[in-house]
């Protein structure tokens, strides 16, 4: 494990394990929430905490250079008497750093207006798996040649550390307004979601929380947060002042045409900042339930939220586990959260498998397996359950341009068996040189794809009918 | 119901499964702030007191000093969303650690030198003052190195008793402690003139009223904090509120009812109050308007302890313009002993506090105040100008 504390200590150490015949992994704060940085294989850890400074601010160009461990919340603190913020806000912005989020491109609250990390990374200067550094994307408003900043936001450590980020400030809005609704049921809420989607409205922010896990955040930030509410919607639009004015009506009106108890909007910036508190304090206050949890994080359509909840519910009822409900409502981004007890024997089992039955009801309503916590090593094995082996030897193969000794955080997003061009390693290993390419690596695909398939969800995926590999690579 | 663990530190099982490792303590942690270490976090501590718990991993010198390079300020439990009891676990842990003599590399003369300091100076009032005044002499004789970071002791304050009278049935009482009496007795002086100003009748604890404990519960010496706290209670009976002028010693008397686990203790908890709380609660005496900007800063034990903080603003605010903070009240690093025991840390996390003072007011030599000696002494050592709200108030204070 090593601390490097600059942009060059970091590629330094990335050089000597590679020097040493090992891979590597990047932690930051440790917030990840797929296992991303857990390290497999006994990689040297590269630890970015001590990487930690903001290194230059242009508020004309409104960008910032900020080294990979820079917290989340202190950019946007380092430049508040700028006017300026950092919009992606996971909610762990207060712990996470600008280098996981990178990695993972997070969401948060905010993102269903101003676009998750992605959007905000205009160039990354990273040390590549050979341990030479090199700049993705560029300051200009078009950098030229292919789009790499974008491949490289999101791969999770797997192709390179990222050892500087220019990151887009942005200006605080003018006027802000925070609304607090609460619904005697989830239906109400879920069906004011897409009443105010549909209206043509984009508030900054659209987050749900059913009841157990309001009462839970209640008890921490004592925000007054109704605790008889079966859900609530914490909803935030900003933008000029009678265009917020506006908004707050509209949105209002729609919450109490769709059941709607109360309508509360937060007075002032001590109010809002205490609703916004609890909403980020969820995933921690769990604790007051149970002293675990298994947090899922699929998308769904918008138009499928109140089905999928509704199953969501049922699982874990059949299942007979507490089900609790926090989530990106705008975007359809679910956040289905188990809480359990380890110490009780046999209930891990139930928790899994509730998991996946979660995760393939949210495919099979045309979801995706993550919305923004990442793959990592979590659901790296459920990878089958939305892609086909050409889209999975497709992504191998980008990984591999990047890192073609798999070196960069082995073991993480693509599931062993991704790439068709592993078969050549594996049949070196087992000492067959004569096989034909062809006919074995059809084979090994089949075979291995079954296998995680099996494993993954019981069954393989009927969608694309088979697991044969279209474009073996020699 | 509780259970205690069977590990060898006998933690609280469900304290101990409560963290689900979420992270937002981290931000809050003065030695994870400066060190960037997870076993330098709360987080990170708690790991490892459940692998020590767990028998997986051994009670060793890196543990030690894991745990005893904790601040106690108890940020990370105001942070934490699921209300982890860190303070306790950690007092719970120092405990084990103290009592089992594990053999780890504590040093003979570290634990001679906790001894006398423990047991015999600040429990004992007017051995305390002798060693003030020998203090004192050597300073004078430039025999006390810079870096040790004394304050700068009176001899004409240090001479002077305290004009309040021990014992009898006063409105308040002032508790004063004993290094504040020995080394701060001038914030005592504007404490009682600010309380008489309200009107209130005061007096000081009766005999054995010194010492609080809050140092021995820090540093795990949990049967001799309890005997103080037991004096503590004797020594001012009745019902009449107990105003402490120090964040620390007054998180701790508040915590008597968990220290001692008695009727007497919770209901002498709930008469213990900040100065500044007290003030509020009583009515701010009137005062003039100081054209001085103030720099607030939150005690960790007034502020994520008692959670009293708000109150020396409703205090100050009428006199002065009060400066906030833009650093979430992370620690100065005093941390009671903690200046004195881990003097690296200290200073590299006072660091950050004394940036981001000087940053909030935008000059190099700001008013601040503080409530509590610890980091009063910690801060000053630093060159500020810092002082307690009551000397503040004091100096305002109509006719």
């Amino acid at each position: 494990m090593c601390f490097p504390d600059s942009a060059e200590t970091i590629a330094a150490a990335v050089r000597v394990a590679r020097r040493h015949g090992r891979p590597f992994v990047a932690r930051g704060s440790g917030t990840g929430l797929a296992g991303g940085a857990v390290p497999v294989d006994d990689p040297v850890v590269i630890v970015t905490t001590r990487c930690n400074r903001v290194l230059d601010v242009d508020p004309v160009q409104r960008v910032a250079w900020v080294e990979p461990g820079v917290l989340n919340l202190d950019l946007s603190r380092t430049i508040r008497h700028l006017g300026l913020h950092y919009a992606p806000d996971p909610s762990s912005q207060a712990a996470c750093s600008i280098g996981g989020n990178v990695a993972t491109n997070a969401g948060g609250p905010h993102c269903l207006a101003y676009g998750v990390t992605a959007m905000h990374v205009l160039a990354v200067e990273v040390v590549l798996p050979d341990g030479s550094v090199t700049t993705l994307g560029g300051l200009e408003p078009d950098a030229p040649g292919y789009d790499l900043r974008g491949c490289f936001v999101g791969s999770e450590g797997t192709m390179g550390i990222a050892t500087r980020i220019a990151v887009r400030l942005t200006p605080n809005p003018p006027e802000v307004a925070t609304l607090l609704l609460d619904f005697t049921s989830v239906d109400d809420a879920a069906a004011t979601v897409s009443g105010t989607i549909a209206s043509g409205a984009l508030p900054a922010a659209l987050e749900m929380m059913d009841a157990k896990i309001t009462r839970a955040v209640e008890d921490f930030v004592g925000a007054g947060y109704p605790r008889d509410a079966e859900a609530v919607l914490l909803v935030e639009v900003d933008g000029l002042a009678d265009g917020v004015a506006e908004q707050v009506a509209a949105v209002s009106e729609i919450g109490k045409a769709n059941g709607a108890r109360h309508v509360r909007v937060a007075a002032d910036d001590a109010e809002r900042a205490l609703l916004w508190k609890g909403r980020k304090s969820a995933f921690g206050a769990i604790a007051r339930i149970a002293p675990d949890y298994y947090l899922h994080d699929a998308v769904v359509p918008r138009s499928k939220l109140l089905d999928v909840l509704r199953r969501v519910y049922a699982i874990a009822d059949e299942h007979a586990l507490t089900m609790m409900n926090v989530f990106h409502a705008g975007d359809g981004n679910l956040h289905p959260l188990i809480a359990y007890d380890r110490r009780q024997p046999g209930v891990w089992e139930h928790v899994y498998e509730a998991g996946t039955e979660i995760l393939r009801t949210c495919i099979d309503a045309g979801g995706v397996l993550s919305g923004e916590h990442g793959v990592g090593l979590e659901k790296r094995d459920l990878m089958p359950l939305l892609f086909s082996p050409d889209d999975l030897d497709a992504q191998a193969r980008l990984r591999d341009a990047f890192d073609p000794d798999g070196a960069a955080n082995p073991e993480k997003v693509l599931p062993r068996g991704s790439r068709c061009g592993e078969l050549t390693a594996e049949r070196a290993s087992i000492g067959d040189k004569s096989c034909p390419l062809s006919t074995h690596a059809l084979w090994w695909c089949r075979s291995v794809g079954e296998h995680i398939g099996k494993l993954a969800v019981g069954r393989p995926r009927s969608a694309t009918g088979s697991w044969k590999c279209a474009r073996p690579r020699a | 119901m509780s259970t205690r663990s069977e590990g060898p530190l006998g933690l609280d099982d469900d304290a101990l499964a409560a963290c689900v490792a979420c992270g937002l303590c981290l931000p809050h942690c003065p030695t994870y702030r400066v060190t960037g270490l997870e076993f330098a976090s709360p987080r990170g501590r708690i790991a490892a007191m459940r692998e020590v718990e767990a028998g997986s991993m051994p009670i060793d010198d890196s543990f030690e000093r894991a745990m005893t390079e904790c601040v106690q300020c108890r940020a990370c439990e105001a942070a934490c969303p699921s209300s982890v009891p860190f303070g306790h676990m950690m007092e719970d842990t120092r405990a084990a650690l103290t009592e089992q003599e594990h053999g780890t590399s504590a040093s003979r003369p570290r634990r001679a030198l906790e001894w006398v300091g423990y047991r015999l100076v600040l429990p004992h009032h007017i051995v305390l003052l002798g060693a003030t005044w020998l203090l004192l002499a050597a300073q004078k004789l430039h025999l006390v190195p810079k870096r040790l970071a004394l304050p700068a002791l009176s001899p004409r304050s240090l001479a002077r008793r305290l004009d309040v009278e021990r014992g009898g049935q006063p409105h308040a009482w002032l508790f004063t402690g004993c290094v504040m009496d020995a080394w701060l007795r001038d914030t005592h002086r504007s404490t009682a003139r600010v309380m008489r100003a309200t009107g209130a009748t005061i007096a000081r604890p009766g005999a054995g009223g010194d010492c609080c404990g809050a140092l021995h519960v820090h540093a795990g010496r949990r049967e001799e904090a309890r005997t103080l706290a037991r004096r503590i209670i004797a020594s001012m009976p009745g019902d009449a509120p107990v105003v402490v002028n120090s964040a620390g010693c007054g998180a701790a008397m508040k915590e008597y009812g968990v220290l001692l686990d008695t009727p007497d203790a919770r209901a002498f908890s709930a008469r213990v109050r900040d100065f500044s709380e007290w003030v509020v609660e009583r009515g701010v005496p009137a005062t003039s308007r100081s054209a001085t900007p103030i720099v607030v800063q939150d005690p960790c034990h007034l502020r994520h302890v008692q959670r009293s903080h708000l109150a020396v603003r409703t205090a100050l605010g009428e006199s002065f313009a009060l400066v906030e903070l833009d650093d979430d009240g992370l620690c100065c690093g005093a941390g009671g002993a903690y200046a004195a025991t881990q003097p690296e840390l200290a200073t590299a996390i006072r660091d950050r506090k004394v940036d981001a003072i000087r940053n909030a007011v935008g000059q190099p030599d700001p008013v601040v105040a503080s409530a509590n000696p610890g980091c009063m002494l910690h801060l000053r050592a630093a060159g500020l100008d810092v002082r307690h709200p009551a000397d503040l108030l004091a100096e305002v204070l109509d006719g």
